[in-house]
């Protein structure tokens, strides 16, 4: 295997560097006894192979996973609000996730995205089928979210994988932003002395900063592999997408367990808590990359 | 009045898979529930492919019914289960050991799917019954399932939870089991198909505490707990 090798295949490329940084890390939490816990290290010992090994398989397996992952990460969400004892609510969103996901591995950009109209639709038949009107406004809302957040915007991530370029642009945006949220972790315990919002008290405006300054310089250097037709603006575009809408996401799930009065959103996973805590970064970096990428150099969705 | 909007976070989200597999009363769960009605379905068609099963008497139809029987093999909860009808047995929740069953997610899994079990605490006892003691009278309808004498070893029936769920008004199904110690006996690491197994539903109990509950058990079981000295020789 040469470095060419890897360079035209970035499932090849992507797999060879996550062993590499998993490796390293490890190396470097023994030696420098960086602060940090191995239990999360040891859960991403389970998601990372999981993960790669669907995106190995192909489109299909890809997407059942996608789609499994969104089901249960739904499940947790609808736990910590209540939505949960609402049956004919979530019915109404596993259907939409498994819509959008079914829509996405076909290819279909036009169904794909007209479920979330459709689902919202059928949404509102819910409290007049069951002919209630207490409380209904407000899971109505919540179920709303259900649909837009691990329906369609994490289906994005199957339909990625079978657009044109990509798988590129898919390994990118899952790894960079799985590593953006652990390089503010770590950042934030080493220099982290600022919080900067009340929404998540643990971030830190260095950790923050330093993650967001070190996922730029990592998306030029990957960019020949990635998406090797992107022209350098639209490369500091890409890193910008993940450093801010990686923000965006977890504050926007932190702010449902604020509210709810949650610590995590379940404890599938151990040292991370819920499959939402690990995809709430994914949930808003993969539309808003797949779209403004999409856009501006193509690729997605066609 | 209206009430107002709450967010109602479940009371289980941190717990691991195994101790919410095991809580009672279960929390809403539209897979567990599903794959519940499939496992049982699938035990009880595995269970009759395997097993002559006789069935004596029938279950009353009342809303809360205690069934107590004698314990002699992991089968006896797949044959009591598959014994009773549809309709019966949905309702029945099994009352296993968390030391035994619900240690490990895989086997917590297998019990709650397969047997429809939720955990009782063999290792705090007697907060174990504390608890159950709060929480037995203010069920409305449900069925339990439970081995009094705590154990595939010995016959003789304990009162702890038995008598909690006497006083507490739950009617008492007796139920005689025989054949199952043959057909999985204890010690055994897997089961020994194609013998007889029967199931005799004794009269319901209504009012359990003012009898002597243990006594008659006792008495049920041994005159209805074993097979024929003919069907012990095929099941041998």
């Amino acid at each position: 295997m040469n470095i060419n090798e890897l360079a035209g295949d970035p499932l090849l490329f992507y797999t060879v560097a996550t062993v590499v940084t998993v490796v390293l890390t490890m190396a470097l939490m023994t030696v420098l006894r960086l602060p940090g816990s191995w239990v999360p290290m040891r859960t991403w010992f389970v998601i990372l192979p999981v993960a790669l090994g669907a995106m190995w398989l192909g489109h299909g397996a890809w997407t059942v996973f996608v789609t499994v992952v969104s089901i249960v990460a739904f499940k947790e969400f609808a736990r910590v609000t209540g939505l949960y004892r609402q049956t004919l609510f979530v019915l109404v969103v596993y259907g939409a996730i498994i819509a959008e996901n079914l829509f996405a591995l076909v290819g279909r950009y036009d169904f794909f995205m007209a479920v979330p109209t459709w689902a919202v639709l059928a949404l509102a038949l819910v409290p007049i089928v069951l002919r209630r009107s207490e409380n209904m406004l407000q899971w109505f809302a919540l179920a709303i979210v259900g649909v837009v957040f691990y329906g369609y915007f994490l289906a994005h991530l199957s339909y990625l994988y079978g657009s044109p370029l990509g798988l590129g642009y898919l390994l990118f945006v899952v790894l960079m932003t799985q590593l953006n949220d652990a390089l503010q972790y770590f950042y934030g315990k080493a220099v982290g002395r600022h919080r900067w919002t009340p929404i998540s008290p643990n971030k830190t405006v260095e950790g923050s900063l330093l993650a967001g300054a070190t996922i730029i310089v990592l998306t030029f250097l990957q960019a020949p592999i990635a998406f090797p037709h992107v022209p350098p603006q639209g490369v500091l575009v890409a890193g910008l997408i993940i450093a801010i809408g990686g923000q965006i996401g977890d504050l926007t799930m932190a702010n449902v367990k604020r509210n709810a009065g949650v610590k995590d959103f379940g404890a599938i996973l151990p040292g991370h808590g819920g499959l939402t805590d690990r995809l709430n970064s994914l949930m808003v970096t993969a539309p808003a990359f797949a779209h403004i990428m999409g856009y501006l150099y193509g690729g997605f969705p066609a | 009045m209206r009430r107002r909007f709450r967010y109602e976070p479940f009371p289980d989200l941190d717990l691991p898979l195994a101790a919410r597999l095991g809580q009672y009363p279960r929390q809403p769960d539209l897979f567990l529930d599903v794959a519940r009605v499939l496992a049982r379905t699938i035990a009880a068609s595995l269970f009759r492919l395997q097993y002559r099963l006789e069935v004596v008497g029938a279950p009353p139809n009342m809303p809360r019914v205690a069934i107590m029987a004698n314990h002699q093999s992991h089968l006896d909860t797949l044959a009591i289960l598959t014994a009773l009808p549809e309709q019966y047995r949905r309702r029945v929740t099994v009352l296993a050991a968390r030391d035994y069953f619900f240690e490990h997610a895989c086997s917590a899994m297998a019990a709650n799917l397969f047997g429809q079990a939720v955990a009782f605490d063999r290792c705090t006892e007697l907060g174990e019954l504390r608890r159950w003691a709060k929480l037995l009278p203010n069920i409305d309808a449900g069925w339990f399932l439970i081995y009094p004498s705590g154990s595939r070893k010995r016959i003789e029936p304990h009162s702890g939870l038995a008598g909690i769920l006497a006083r507490s008004g739950w009617a008492v199904l007796p139920v005689a089991l025989a054949g199952t110690a043959e057909a999985w006996p204890v010690g055994h690491k897997v089961w020994r198909p194609f013998r007889t197994v029967r199931v005799t539903f004794g009269d319901p109990i209504t009012n359990a505490d003012e009898h002597d509950l243990p006594a008659e058990l006792l008495a049920f079981w041994r005159t209805h707990g074993r097979l024929d000295s003919a069907e012990r020789g095929e099941n041998e």
